[in-house]
């Protein structure tokens, strides 16, 4: 007759964890590590970012047509999704732990609700400007390159973007049912 | 600085078993997943470790940590609740060969508890660690009624899951 008590005895019967030698300067020396990869982070995305300004203004001054206006959606839209994948990402990691496991599952909820948002809103936005971005740049393709390589662009973007959309479901499948789970009481 | 470097080793060596075995909780039973979990942990309370105020005792505050950074990062070590019945039984059958029926039990109550809720998970496994249900309100953030209540149901639950 298995009663609780029976589990708690077992519980109380398991094997004492050793704490590590030196654990807590692993921790330290970790802690350090991640602030200089925050750091090396933010330094090249602002870096891209500066660039990134710096090429549309440089383009813009010389030859504004429907090719440049292709790229710019092609890069606008993938810097805009990925900033705001960063900021998620950060906003994630700053989550106040210390706070009672009710109000940060409320947080987390949330979360995860602005998450979805930003699945089922932005990122179809984002690429549907990418692919008009693309189009657009199409007939410069054909015009310039041969036509085997022309073929190879258009087949190999389009099983990208079937690779990206598959990519993109699973991520939304997996982030639904994290919410769902937190949600389940 | 150097203060509070002491008082991190000391929150460390008194509180790294309790918070792993929390974390076990969590993963079901996977030590080498507990500990990294448990290192994550610590790294939140070493971020923390200078704003702590003793408005609660120094063990609810990690417990805290500990319960939600287990809740934070469950979406990277995600343990499908589907494959459970398939786990328990293969745990089961292995362990029964080896005749360790305290390893088979142990190992079953892991699964159990891997079937409970997260909110379930957090409160059972506070209470099994023997942390006061007082202090378990305080953690969760739910009434003490409540979370008597809670126990009481945790408790047939999980005792039902491991008999089968």
């Amino acid at each position: 007759m298995i009663t609780f008590e029976n589990l708690q005895a077992e519980w109380n019967n398991q094997p004492e964890f050793n704490i590590p030698e030196e654990g807590t300067k692993a921790i330290t020396k970790k802690v350090s590590f991640l602030k200089r990869k925050q750091q090396i982070t933010n330094i090249v995305l602002s870096i891209t970012a500066i660039i990134l300004i710096g090429f549309f203004f440089y383009v813009a001054a010389y030859r504004v047509n429907a090719a440049m206006y292709g790229l710019f959606l092609m890069i606008g839209s993938l810097a805009i999704r990925i900033g705001v994948e960063v900021l998620s990402v950060r906003k994630l990691r700053h989550l106040d732990m210390v706070l009672n496991t009710s109000v940060f599952k409320e947080k987390l909820v949330a979360y995860y609700k602005r998450r979805i948002k930003i699945h089922y809103i932005l990122t179809p936005l984002a690429i549907i400007a990418y692919c008009i971005g693309f189009m657009q740049l199409l007939p410069v393709f054909k015009e310039n390159l041969s036509s085997g390589f022309y073929t190879y662009i258009v087949v190999s973007s389009i099983v990208l973007l079937l690779i990206l959309g598959l990519f993109i479901a699973k991520q939304i499948k997996n982030e639904l049912s994290l919410l769902q789970e937190l949600k389940t009481e | 600085m150097e203060n509070l470097q002491i008082l991190f080793d000391e929150v460390y060596t008194a509180n790294y078993p309790k918070v792993t075995r929390l974390c076990m909780g969590y993963v079901n039973g996977d030590t080498a997943k507990a500990e990294d979990l448990a290192q994550e942990v610590f790294i939140k309370v070493w971020e923390k470790i200078g704003s702590f105020r003793k408005e609660s005792s120094i063990s609810t505050w990690i417990y805290r940590i500990t319960v939600n950074t287990c809740l934070l990062q469950l979406r990277n070590t995600k343990i499908k609740t589907s494959a459970n019945d398939k786990v328990l039984n293969n745990i089961t059958e292995e362990a029964e060969e080896n005749k360790l029926a305290y390893e088979v039990q142990l190992k079953s109550m892991y699964a159990c508890i891997n079937k409970l809720s997260k909110e379930n998970k957090g409160i059972i496994l506070l209470e099994l660690e023997g942390v006061p249900q007082k202090d378990i309100a305080e953690i969760t953030g739910y009434s003490h009624e409540s979370v008597r209540v809670r126990v009481h149901r945790i408790k047939n639950e999980l005792t039902k899951c491991v008999k089968q």
